[in-house]
C-alpha cells in the first residue's frame, strides 16, 4: 500500500468518524406529561371536562391546571369555550375562596384551555373545591360542575403570604410560577402577586417592585448576572435567576411599596 | 545480500557509538538500543537538548520529571512530588505543545495536575525533540514551543533471542520504591517491545525534616510496541501505552487524586529511503482517553465531601513528508488533525441535602486541522536559512445543552466558536570555522484559548484562592519573537547560548470580577480571564558540554528570563536564573559525578497571581555507578546522595507553602539480558 493510498483511507474513515445522524421526535398527545386530577360533567353544556396538572400533585401556592373539553356524546374535542374557575375552602366554621386565573383565551392550544388557582393554604384546615363553569362555544350551551380537590403542602414552600409593613393591613400573598423546572444555567424567574380584597375576592397586583439575591446556604455563595422581575401584566413579574449549581438554594426577596419596604422574606428552591 | 536497512541500525549505531568513543552518553549497555533512532532523526539546531537528555537519564532512578528539569529551556510547576506542568521559557499549559510521539494528549483534571510527561516513563523514552518559540510550531500553533517525547521502538535483532532489562531502586526521603523491565525481540519481520514500570512512594520529608502530609503517590506504567517490516525501507507499527495512578497526594492542593487513567494508542507508517527525493514518510493514526477523578475522603477537615472527575478524549493524525531536494535544499511538509473531547464536573454532598452538582469543564469539544511546511536551504556550506510556517484551523464547541446552559450564567456564547491560527518562523544559521556558528531568528506565534480558558466554570486555583471563569469572547494570545544565539560544536567542546525577546499581545491573565461570588468555600473571589494587554518576556538559556579529559566530563546549563506586563507588573511563574552544572568522572565500569544546582531568589513577583519572593536556593548531589558482569550479563548499580546538605528549599514555581524533599539517599540495581 502506497503512502497516498494510506493518507486517503485515513481522511475516509475520519469523515466517516465523525459524520453523524439525528432524529427528532414529536408528540401529538396533548396531554402527555401531565397529571390527570379528575373529570366532570358540564351538565347543559353537553361537555365532558378533564382537568389536569403539570405536577404530580396538586400543591399550595401557584398551581396550573390544564382542561381538556369533549363533546359528552361524540367525544370530539371542544377548542372554543369559556371556562370560569371558582376555587373554594370551606373550613367547616367559614368559607374562603383563593386567587385564581381563568384560562384567559377562549380558543384550546393543542385541545388544551390553561388556567391557574393559587391556594393559599393545603387541605390540612378544610375541604378545597373548585367549581367549573363551560360555556361551550359550539352549541353556546353553558353547565357548571364541582370537583374536589387535594391540597398538598409541598417539601420546599412555594408562596409566601404577608401583611404589608408599610400600611400594616394589606394582606398579599406571593406564589412562585417559574422555575417549575429548575436547572444549572440561566431560569426564568416568575412571581405573581395577589392583594385580598375580601375572603372571596384576591385580584392580581403590581403596585409592588421585587428584588432578589439568590445564595446557597450551605455554601455561602450566590450566582451572577440575575434579573430583578418587573411587573409584566396580570400581577406576573417576570426576571432570571441563575443557579451555578444543583443542590439547595435560597431566594431572598424584598418586596417595596414604593420606597418603604413591604416584607423581605426568602423562598428555598431544591433540585 | 543486500541487509535491510532497520537491521543495520543496532549495527550502525553501535559503530557510532564506539567510533565517538564518549564515556558520556553511552557506557551502560542497556541503553545503546535506546539511543538508535537518533540516527533516524533530521537534524535540528537544538539537538543539545537531546544530548543533556541522554547525559542526565543515566541516572536510573530518574524520573521524566528529574531530566526535564534539568534542561535550560524547562521549568516545571509543581504541585506535588508526582505531575509536575512543564514549561518552556516559562511558558505554560496551553501557550506550549507537550506530545508523546507526535500524538496530541490533553489532560482530563481542571487542576492541570496531569500533564502529558507523566505518561512517559524514562525507559520507553527514544529522546525528547524540543524545540523552542515558532521554531516549535511545525507540530502545533504555539507561543512558547513544542516538547515531543519519542516513545521508545522495537528494534530488529541478529538474533531470535529476548533481549531484556530489569531495574529497581530505593529513595530514602521518600521510601520509595521503583521498578521497571524491558523485554524485547525481533522475529522476521516483526520486531516487539513492551516495558512495565511501577513507582511507589510515601510522604517525603523536607529540608526541615519535616513529612510533607500528601505528597505520596503510586503508579503503573505498562507499554507495548510492535513492528511490522513492509519492506526494506518501510514498516507499520502499533503502540500502546496504558497508565495507572492512583492514592496521588496533591499537598499544594485541598484535594488530592484518587484514581488517573490513562490508555494511549496509535497505528503508523513509516518509509525511509534516504535514496529518493521524499526520503522520508510518516503516518499515525492516533486515540487516547485520560480519566482522572479527585479524592478529599484522606483530607482532615473537609467541609463538604466532593468528587470531581474529569475526562479526556483525543483521536487524531498527522502526516509528515521530508522531501530532499538536493543536499542543501529540503522541504518537510506536515498535516494533522485532531479532535479532543473534554468534561469535568463537581459533586458536593452536604448533609440532608440535594448534592450539588456542576460541570467545572462544560461538555466541550475542539477540532483542530492544520497544515505546516518547514523549508530549509543551504545557500552554501556556511549559510543556511529555514522557513517555518503553520496554518491552524480550529473549531471550539459546547457539545450539550446542559454545558451551554452552564456557560450561558456567566453571560458566555454558546455558539461554536471558529478560529484561524497563523505562525510563522524564520531563522539564519552562519557558520564559522572550527564548528562555530551564530544563528538569529524571528517569527510569529499564535495560541488559542485553552478550554479553561474559554469554559471554565468555577474552576479552583489554589495558588492565588480564586475560582475562574472562562470567557467564550477572549482574543487569542500572539507573539512576535526574536532571537539570536551562538555555538560550537567541537568534539570535546560543545557550547550554545541563546536570547531571546518575545512581544505578547493579548496576554490572557485572569482578572478579579467582584460581581461573582467565589463558590469555593474560602475563595477571595472570582477571577474571569481576559486579554489583558500586552507583556513582553526576555531571557536566555545556555549550555556547555566539556570532555575535559578522556574520563571527565562537565556539562552545565543556565537559564534566565525577565517577564512583564505592559502595566508594569510581573508576569507570574517566571523561575529566576538557575545554574546546574555535573562532573563526572566515567571510567568503564566505575562512574562518580558530582553536581551542584544554585538558583537565585525570585524578587520580580506578580503579587496580582498571588505570587511570593522565593529565596535563592544551592543543592549539591553526588553519584555513582558501578558495572560488573554478573554470569553471562551486565550490573549496573548506581548510588548517590541528593541535596547532600539537607537544604531546606523552595523553587519559585512550586505551589504551596512547601518545601522540596530533604537529603535523600538512593540505591539502585540494573541488570540486562
Amino acid at each position: 500500500m502506497t503512502f497516498k493510498n494510506i493518507f486517503s483511507l485515513t481522511l475516509l474513515s475520519l469523515i466517516i468518524f465523525f459524520s453523524s445522524c439525528k432524529k427528532e421526535e414529536t408528540n401529538a398527545n396533548p396531554v402527555t406529561g401531565l397529571t390527570k386530577t379528575g373529570s366532570g360533567f358540564a351538565v347543559g353544556a353537553a361537555t365532558k371536562v378533564d382537568i389536569y396538572t403539570n405536577t404530580a400533585a396538586i400543591q399550595s401556592g401557584f398551581q396550573k391546571f390544564f382542561f381538556v373539553l369533549t363533546d359528552s356524546i361524540t367525544g370530539n374535542y371542544i377548542d372554543d369555550a369559556q371556562i370560569k374557575l371558582t376555587p373554594m375552602m370551606d373550613m367547616g366554621t367559614m368559607k374562603h375562596s383563593s386567587p385564581y386565573e381563568n384560562p384567559a383565551s377562549q380558543k384550546a392550544s393543542n385541545h388544551l384551555f390553561e388556567g391557574s388557582v393559587f391556594f393559599i393554604m393545603s387541605s390540612m384546615g378544610g375541604t378545597w373545591t373548585i367549581d367549573v363553569n363551560v360555556l361551550n362555544k359550539l352549541n353556546n350551551k353553558e353547565g357548571k360542575f364541582t370537583i374536589p380537590v387535594t391540597v398538598q403542602e409541598p417539601a420546599q414552600k412555594r408562596m409566601l403570604s404577608f401583611t404589608s409593613a408599610v400600611d400594616n393591613t394589606s394582606r398579599y400573598f406571593v406564589g412562585l410560577v417559574q422555575p417549575s423546572k429548575p436547572k444549572v444555567g440561566i431560569n426564568d424567574l416568575e412571581l405573581v402577586i395577589y392583594k385580598r380584597q375580601n375572603m372571596m375576592s384576591f385580584p392580581a397586583d403590581s403596585a409592588l417592585s421585587l428584588t432578589f439575591e439568590p445564595e446557597m446556604p450551605t455554601m455561602n455563595h450566590g450566582s451572577p448576572n440575575n434579573v430583578n422581575p418587573v411587573h409584566k401584566g396580570n400581577g406576573h413579574y417576570k426576571g432570571k435567576v441563575n443557579f451555578t449549581m444543583t443542590g439547595l438554594w435560597r431566594l431572598h426577596f424584598t418586596l417595596k411599596a414604593g420606597d418603604a419596604i413591604a416584607k423581605a422574606d426568602s423562598l428555598d428552591i431544591e433540585f | 545480500m543486500r541487509k535491510h536497512f532497520f537491521e543495520r541500525i543496532p549495527v550502525c549505531l553501535y559503530i557510532l557509538l564506539w567510533c565517538s568513543n564518549t564515556p558520556l552518553f553511552g557506557q551502560d549497555d542497556s541503553i545503546k538500543t535506546v539511543l538508535l533512532n537518533d540516527v533516524m532523526i533530521t537534524a535540528e539546531q537544538k539537538q543539545t537538548s537531546q544530548q543533556l537528555v541522554q547525559f542526565f537519564r543515566y541516572n536510573q532512578g530518574a524520573t521524566l520529571e528529574d531530566i526535564l528539569s534539568r534542561l535550560p529551556e524547562m521549568s516545571l510547576i509543581r504541585r506535588s512530588s508526582y505531575g509536575m506542568e512543564p514549561t518552556i521559557r516559562n511558558y505554560s499549559a496551553g501557550q506550549v505543545n507537550v506530545m508523546v510521539g507526535g500524538m496530541r494528549l490533553h489532560g482530563a483534571c481542571t487542576d492541570k495536575m496531569d500533564p502529558a510527561t507523566i505518561y512517559i516513563e524514562p525507559i520507553n523514552l527514544e529522546n525528547i525533540q524540543l524545540q523552542t518559540g515558532t521554531q516549535g510550531s511545525l507540530k502545533g500553533s504555539a507561543l512558547g514551543g513544542t516538547i515531543d517525547m519519542k516513545i521508545a521502538e522495537p528494534v530488529y535483532y541478529d538474533d531470535n533471542r529476548v533481549h531484556g532489562t530489569i531495574q529497581t531502586g530505593y529513595q530514602s526521603v521518600s521510601n520509595g520504591f521503583y521498578g521497571a523491565g524491558i523485554l524485547q525481540g525481533s522475529h522476521g519481520r516483526w520486531a516487539y517491545r513492551t516495558s512495565g514500570t511501577f513507582r511507589m512512594s510515601d510522604n517525603y520529608t523536607d529540608g526541615d525534616g519535616k513529612e510533607v502530609a500528601f505528597s505520596q503517590f503510586n503508579k503503573v506504567n505498562a507499554t507495548l510496541a510492535a513492528r511490522y517490516r513492509l519492506t526494506d525501507y518501510s514498516f507499520v507499527q502499533a503502540d500502546v501505552i496504558a497508565d495507572d495512578g492512583w492514592d496521588i497526594g496533591y499537598p499544594a492542593l485541598p484535594m488530592d487524586v484518587g484514581m488517573a487513567k490513562a490508555r494511549i494508542a496509535s497505528v503508523s507508517y513509516q518509509e525511509h529511503d534516504p535514496s529518493k527525493i521524499r526520503q522520508h514518510n510518516e503516518m499515525k493514526l492516533y486515540y487516547n482517553k485520560v480519566r482522572h477523578s479527585m479524592d478529599d475522603t484522606k483530607r482532615p477537615d473537609v467541609p463538604i465531601h466532593m468528587d470531581m472527575p474529569g475526562l479526556s478524549e483525543t483521536a487524531g493524525f498527522y502526516a509528515t513528508t521530508d522531501l530532499k531536494f538536493s543536499p542543501g535544499n529540503s522541504l518537510l511538509l506536515r498535516a494533522d488533525a485532531s479532535t479532543t473531547f473534554l468534561t469535568a464536573s463537581m459533586t458536593m454532598y452536604p448533609e440532608d441535602e440535594p448534592p450539588m452538582y456542576m460541570l467545572t469543564w462544560p461538555d466541550n469539544r475542539r477540532n483542530q486541522g492544520g497544515i505546516s511546511a518547514q523549508w530549509q536551504w543551504q545557500a552554501d556550506t556556511m549559510k543556511t536559512l529555514k522557513v517555518q510556517a503553520r496554518l491552524d484551523a480550529v473549531q471550539s464547541m459546547l457539545t450539550t445543552q446542559e454545558a451551554k446552559d452552564h456557560v450561558s450564567v456567566t453571560g458566555g456564547n454558546t455558539n461554536n466558536r471558529f478560529d484561524l491560527l497563523k505562525n510563522l518562523g524564520v531563522q539564519y544559521v552562519r557558520k564559522f570555522r572550527n564548528n562555530r556558528w551564530l544563528q538569529a531568528s524571528a517569527g510569529f506565534a499564535e495560541r488559542m484559548p485553552t478550554a479553561s480558558e474559554l469554559y471554565g466554570f468555577y474552576l479552583y486555583n489554589a495558588f492565588d484562592n480564586y475560582d475562574y471563569i472562562g470567557a467564550t469572547d477572549l482574543k487569542n494570545e500572539q507573539s512576535l519573537q526574536a532571537e539570536i544565539g551562538a555555538g560550537s560544536t567541537r568534539k570535546k567542546f560543545k557550547w550554545q547560548a541563546a536570547v531571546y525577546y518575545h512581544y505578547m499581545f493579548d496576554y490572557i491573565l485572569g482578572e478579579v470580577n467582584p460581581d461573582y461570588s467565589a463558590m469555593t468555600i474560602g475563595a477571595n473571589g472570582v477571577k474571569v480571564y481576559t486579554n489583558s494587554g500586552n507583556a513582553w518576556k526576555a531571557g536566555g538559556e545556555a549550555s556547555l558540554q566539556w570532555q575535559m579529559a578522556p574520563l571527565f566530563a562537565v556539562v552545565s546549563t543556565v537559564r534566565y528570563t525577565y517577564a512583564q506586563h505592559d502595566t508594569g507588573d510581573a508576569l507570574p511563574f517566571i523561575s529566576p536564573f538557575k545554574n546546574i552544572t555535573s562532573f563526572r568522572y566515567a571510567a568503564k565500569r566505575f562512574s562518580v559525578q558530582a553536581e551542584y544546582e544554585a538558583a537565585a531568589a525570585q524578587n520580580h513577583i506578580s503579587t496580582i497571581a498571588g505570587e511570593r519572593i522565593t529565596s535563592g536556593y544551592f543543592l549539591t548531589h553526588f553519584r555513582t555507578g558501578y558495572v560488573f558482569p554478573w554470569g553471562k550479563n551486565l550490573m549496573n548499580l548506581q548510588a548517590g546522595i541528593e541535596n547532600i546538605f539537607d537544604a531546606t528549599y523552595r523553587e519559585h514555581l512550586d505551589w504551596g507553602n512547601l518545601y522540596r524533599p530533604g537529603r535523600n539517599i538512593y540505591l539502585q540495581i540494573q541488570v540486562g539480558f
